[in-house]
């Protein structure tokens, strides 16, 4: 790490930071400071949606997984961006409709049940946790190969985790959530300018995609394994779809069977519906056309986003080993030209082809994405906390300030519960069990929330006999088979049923729907569902808002009009 | 024109259906699309092994692509058909040109 | 072949151009014969299958442009069948083969007479209706003036008999002017069934006149034009006269009855009375509004919905309603002031006299493989006796209001001919059920 990287990197984060900070808002109210008021474009929103859900899993993480597995890997990329077609078939409009604050309080009002509140609190704080985690190793592993050296006696890895929750729980927990809607955007087009920037240094140095992926496909799949501490070689790929022959780069059976990929998508696709700060973005959506037309933005920004991620993680199993003699540094992070952490993939990239300044600029989208990310998680769960359970069952009383200064300090506790499971987890000893370590920790959470929270939601969006009973035991059947179904796979280990066992949602979301079904059929709906109903689907206040908008449009050009004519 | 017009239950129950309709259809789509790419691998050799696009596996190049697109069509294709759904299934069908029309409306009358 | 199936046979080609390119030029080597069929037959399967299903249906929202006038807009395109007296003149203007079928008009006599000058051999052509000069081409046109009456003693000759005139003289054309350049004439007649319309009338400048088989020979060409565009007439105004009567007969006793609802509801609730009168605005303004024959299937049924609304604040919970509509059908096409007056006759024979209420289902679909567009309007309610049923459809309970659906079926018959199944089942106890079957558009 030298000057040059040190000083982009901290410019563009002292931009981002400056931004979130000078449009904090002056007076802050509960609703302000979750919701950002409810009025946000169309556009922005989705920037920040992108912002919220591009976290280091899919800047780091999915390049690193393509890196790794090839073919296998690129089923992450299409898994995450699938996640937002059933919240825009299912999700986006009635949600933002049904207008609450969190997905616990639209289940509670929805099934008229606190029983109800409580286990989604429940649900949503363990996704919340699992999916925090990730983010802060995906934040040291970047300190380490940015600065490379600790404070204060720290490993590099720790220093890494402590110093971005740090920083990025302070500025959540004092800038707001306007400042958070805004920044989360301008954080996004940041990650995107990333992104973009060394997709075209990769191209216009030569580099011919479809070629690469020949060439890449004529051998072996190899990747560094550690026998003894410190001790590395390259091994081939296990196929594991045809024994006999080794895994290629550009065909599948690098990493999966042939079940094993269908669970993952599936877990990926199902997951993102289930996203707490993912969906707590919709409610800010003005009306819920608009919230459809949010999630469409997101679909094409996430299609551009992962294609290029993809296209990188295989011009970096490409380029390296031909970098590697004009690079020196190379050598203690590469065996014979591929990398030993696949996360360091687009880092190594950005360096080769922009040298420091460009190094800077990666790594700095990396921080950004992991610090959108924890914020938009950060915030989520202070908002379950806060007005979910502090409003309304610790304090009922309590004034806005007593409720802002609950969500505070949610925020400081949960992050640094989070912190301190990443430090516990070491990264080097998991990537030979677990190629890219980010972004299959982060499954992790979209199992959970794909399993427990997914099929519960849509139920009770389109299915009206959804009871509260049913939907507490369908939540509570979800994450129970999905965590007891993990701990299976962790324990079997890394063969085809593990692998299976560790991405549960195909088998425990329809468990959970069939018992919300089967339980909901044996109890009584809320008796007031005709009303909820109307207030879920129909649309006459975002005919309202429309047409309050087009008249202060209209207003407002009509003034204009009359202005310039009096000049 | 309707201005403070409400839904009734059984209108909005009629709109849900539709919609409901279309976002299995659509879903249904999404599902072929997802299972067909990975799955076309296992039954049909040429989905792994043929060349497009200079070296690329045409299961490749929809990985890498085509999925993509695929997933931002049926986002705008579902998107924009429930939206036009509600707008005429709930509201009257002045709703959204009354402000515009007013005028002329009364200029008729 | 129109729309929905030319479109899929488009698509069906175009998958299997497709399937050509990626298996047989791109990919290399080429796919075998076996593999690529495989292929091909399961994409034509998929789509087949896919094609009539949820998927299709509006999009975008509605246009800028009031519904109304939108619709008197596009209804040139469609067949003749379609368009209200108001559209014929547009359709006309759209250039058809034969100006005349749209009747004895000046417009229409002078194109057609441009159109045969050149064919039938002549200097000068005319055509005349009883009265009057309806066009003239040619030489001579100076004096020979549009809407003059005829001057030419064989043109009343003609009138007279309704036999074809040859005049071979300038003298026997009897024209006041000296200088006419006009020298001879056949004259045919143009006859609409039995009855003498007009002459279709032929000159040259020198003595010998055109061909008289030719010219006669035309002249029953534009005879027969005339005719069908005569009975286009009298089929739209048949129509037209049929939506009259379904305007004018929205049924006083309803009106009573919702005016007594609000009156009462004003003290009770005046918000509720308040969104009544809205809503009997709103049917008012639909009922009136429609010009054309045909309206979007998602206009009809919003006043389906006004309707069901405003018997709901009279009948209360004793009328309900459950609606099934497919996403396509909502800007499918169809007869305009229909569906209601069906709803209508569920809530009159079915429900009003059931003391527990009952539910009336509306239920609409489209099958784009067949164009047909099927509506089903069923009730629970107590049915309606044989004796009853044969009354409503030959209309004799119109007097105490109502449309009879009688009315329906004969605008019906006249929109589509054969085309059409308009089936009511009613078991008495039960209730019952109207089927309506039309071809989409």
């Amino acid at each position: 790490m030298n000057t040059a990287s040190l000083v982009v990197l901290i410019a563009l984060l002292l931009t981002v930071g400056g931004f979130a900070l000078a449009i904090r808002p002056r007076g802050v109210s509960t609703l302000d400071f979750y919701l950002a008021g409810q009025r946000v474009g169309v556009v922005t929103n989705a920037s920040a949606i992108c912002g919220d859900y591009f976290s280091a899993a899919s800047f780091l993480g999915v390049a690193a997984a393509v890196y790794v597995s090839g073919l296998d890997g690129v089923w992450y990329a299409t898994g995450f961006a699938a996640g937002f077609v059933p919240v825009v078939l299912f999700v986006a409009a009635p949600l933002r409709r049904f207008g609450e604050f969190s997905i616990p309080d639209f289940l509670a009002r929805r099934l008229d049940s606190e029983r109800v509140r409580l286990v989604a609190v429940g649900v949503v704080q363990l996704i919340i946790l699992s999916y925090l985690v990730p983010q802060a190793v995906g934040s040291g592993i970047t300190w380490q190969l940015l600065v490379g050296q600790g404070v204060a006696g720290l490993s590099p890895y720790a220093t890494g985790v402590i110093v971005s929750t740090a920083a990025i729980t302070g500025l959540v927990a004092f800038g707001g959530m306007r400042g958070t809607t805004w920044s989360q955007a301008v954080q996004f087009l940041l990650l995107l300018t990333a992104l973009v920037w060394l997709a075209i240094a990769v191209l216009a140095s030569g580099f011919n995609y479809g070629t690469a992926v020949g060439e890449l496909d004529a051998a072996p799949l190899m990747n560094p394994v550690s026998e003894q501490e410190g001790d590395w070689e390259l091994a081939t790929t296990p196929n594991r779809l045809e024994e006999d022959v080794p895994a290629t780069f550009g065909e599948p059976g690098a990493r999966y069977g042939a079940f094993g990929q269908f669970a993952l998508i599936t877990t990926l696709v199902m997951g993102t519906a289930g996203l707490p700060h993912v969906m707590n973005r919709f409610f800010t959506s003005p009306t819920g056309r608009a919230a459809r037309m949010t999630t469409v933005w997101v679909l094409g920004l996430a299609g551009l986003f992962y294609a290029l991620a993809v296209m990188l993680g295989t011009a970096a199993r490409s380029l390296i080993p031909g970098a590697v003699a004009d690079h020196p540094w190379l050598d203690e992070l590469t065996v014979d030209g591929v990398l030993r952490v696949p996360e360091h993939a687009l880092p190594v990239l950005g360096r080769i082809y922009g040298g420091e300044a460009g190094l800077g600029l990666v790594a700095a989208g990396a921080l950004v994405a992991v610090m959108s990310t924890i914020a938009g998680l950060l915030l989520a769960s202070a908002a379950s906390w806060g007005h979910d359970v502090y409003e309304r069952h610790i304090n009922p009383g309590a004034t806005q300030g007593q409720a802002v200064w609950a969500g505070r300090a949610t925020v400081i506790v949960v992050a640094f519960a989070s912190a301190g499971l990443a430090l516990g987890m070491r990264p080097e000893t998991l990537t030979a069990l677990l190629p890219s370590i980010v972004a299959t920790m982060v499954t992790w959470a979209f199992a959970l929330a794909g399993s427990a929270l997914t099929p519960v939601f849509i139920l009770t969006i389109w299915w009206r006999q959804t009871t509260a009973t049913g939907a507490v035991a369908g939540m509570v059947a979800g994450a129970a088979s999905a965590i007891a179904m993990f701990v299976a796979g962790v324990a079997i280990g890394d063969d085809e049923l593990g692998e299976v066992l560790m991405t549960p949602t195909i088998v425990a979301a329809p468990i959970a729907a069939a018992v919300t079904i089967l339980v909901s059929r044996r109890t009584s709906v809320p008796a007031n569902l005709d009303q909820l109903w109307v207030k879920l689907h129909g649309t006459a206040a975002d005919r309202h808002a429309e047409r309050l908008a087009r008249l202060t449009i209209a207003g407002v050009i009509d003034k204009g009009a009359k202005r310039d004519a009096r000049r | 024109m309707n201005q403070d017009e409400h839904d009734t239950p059984a209108e909005v129950d009629a709109t849900v259906r539709t919609l409901r309709r279309v976002a299995v259809g659509y879903f249904v789509v999404l599902v072929v699309g997802i299972v067909g790419v990975p799955g076309l691998t296992l039954v049909l050799d040429w989905w792994s092994e043929g060349r497009l696009l200079g070296g690329m596996s045409p299961s490749f190049v929809m990985a890498a692509f085509g999925l993509y697109l695929f997933f931002f069509v049926i986002g705008v294709a579902a998107a924009t058909l429930s939206s036009a759904v509600e707008s005429r299934m709930l509201g009257g069908p002045d709703d959204r040109l009354a402000d515009e029309y007013v005028d002329q409306d009364g200029g008729q009358a | 072949m129109r729309g929905g199936s030319q479109l899929l046979a488009t698509v069906q080609a175009a998958v299997w151009g497709i399937v050509y390119l990626v298996t047989q030029v791109l990919a290399d080597p080429p796919l075998g014969l076996g593999t690529t069929l495989i292929i091909g037959i399961v994409l034509t399967v998929l789509l087949t299958l896919g094609y009539p299903s949820a998927l299709r249906g509006p999009r975008g929202v509605r246009t800028s442009r009031p519904p109304w006038a939108r619709r008197a807009l596009t209804s040139p395109a469609g067949s003749s069948t379609r368009h209200s007296s108001r559209s014929t003149r547009t359709l006309a203007a759209v250039g058809r083969p034969m100006p005349l079928r749209s009747g004895l008009t000046e417009d229409a006599a002078l194109r057609t007479a441009r159109l045969l000058r050149p064919l039938l051999g002549g200097d000068a052509v005319a055509i005349t209706d009883r009265e009057q000069v309806l066009a003239f081409v040619g030489p001579g046109g100076g004096h020979h003036k549009v809407g003059d009456p005829p001057q030419t003693e064989a043109t009343a000759r003609v009138l007279a008999t309704g036999r074809t005139v040859v005049v071979r003289h300038r003298s026997k054309l009897s024209c006041p002017q000296e200088d006419c350049p006009l020298q001879s004439a056949v004259v045919a007649p143009l006859a609409i069934g039995k009855r003498i319309a007009g002459t279709l009338k032929v000159y040259r400048v020198y003595p010998d006149p055109p061909a008289r088989d030719l010219v006669e020979g035309m002249a029953g060409i534009l005879s027969l034009h005339l005719e069908l565009a005569e009975l286009d007439r009298e089929r739209n105004l048949a129509v037209d006269a049929k939506l009259d009567a379904l305007r004018a007969q929205i049924n006083p006793h309803f009106l009573f009855n919702i005016l007594n609802t609000i009156a009462s509801k004003a003290r009770t609730d005046p918000e509720e009375a308040r969104q009544l009168l809205l809503r009997l605005s709103d049917f008012f303004r639909y009922a009136v509004r429609q010009d054309g024959h045909f309206a979007e299937f998602g206009q009809e049924y919003f006043f389906v919905r006004t309707y069901i609304a405003l018997e709901q604040a009279r009948y209360g919970d004793r009328v309900r309603v459950k609606y099934d509509i497919d996403p396509q059908v909502l800007t499918a096409h169809v007869p305009v002031l229909t569906i209601q007056p069906l709803v209508e006759n569920a809530v009159k024979h079915g429900l009003a006299d059931k003391l527990e209420g009952g539910t009336i289902t509306l239920k609409a679909r489209v099958d784009p493989l067949t164009r047909t567009t099927a509506i089903q309007v069923a009730d629970n309610g107590i049915g309606i006796p044989p004796a009853v049923l044969d009354k409503i459809m030959l209309g004799e309970l119109d007097a105490t209001g109502g449309v009879g659906l009688r009315n329906i079926s004969q605008r019906l018959e006249t929109l589509f001919g054969e085309r059409y199944r308009f089936d009511i089942q009613s078991t008495e106890g039960t209730g019952t059920v109207i089927d309506l079957r039309i071809p989409l558009r």
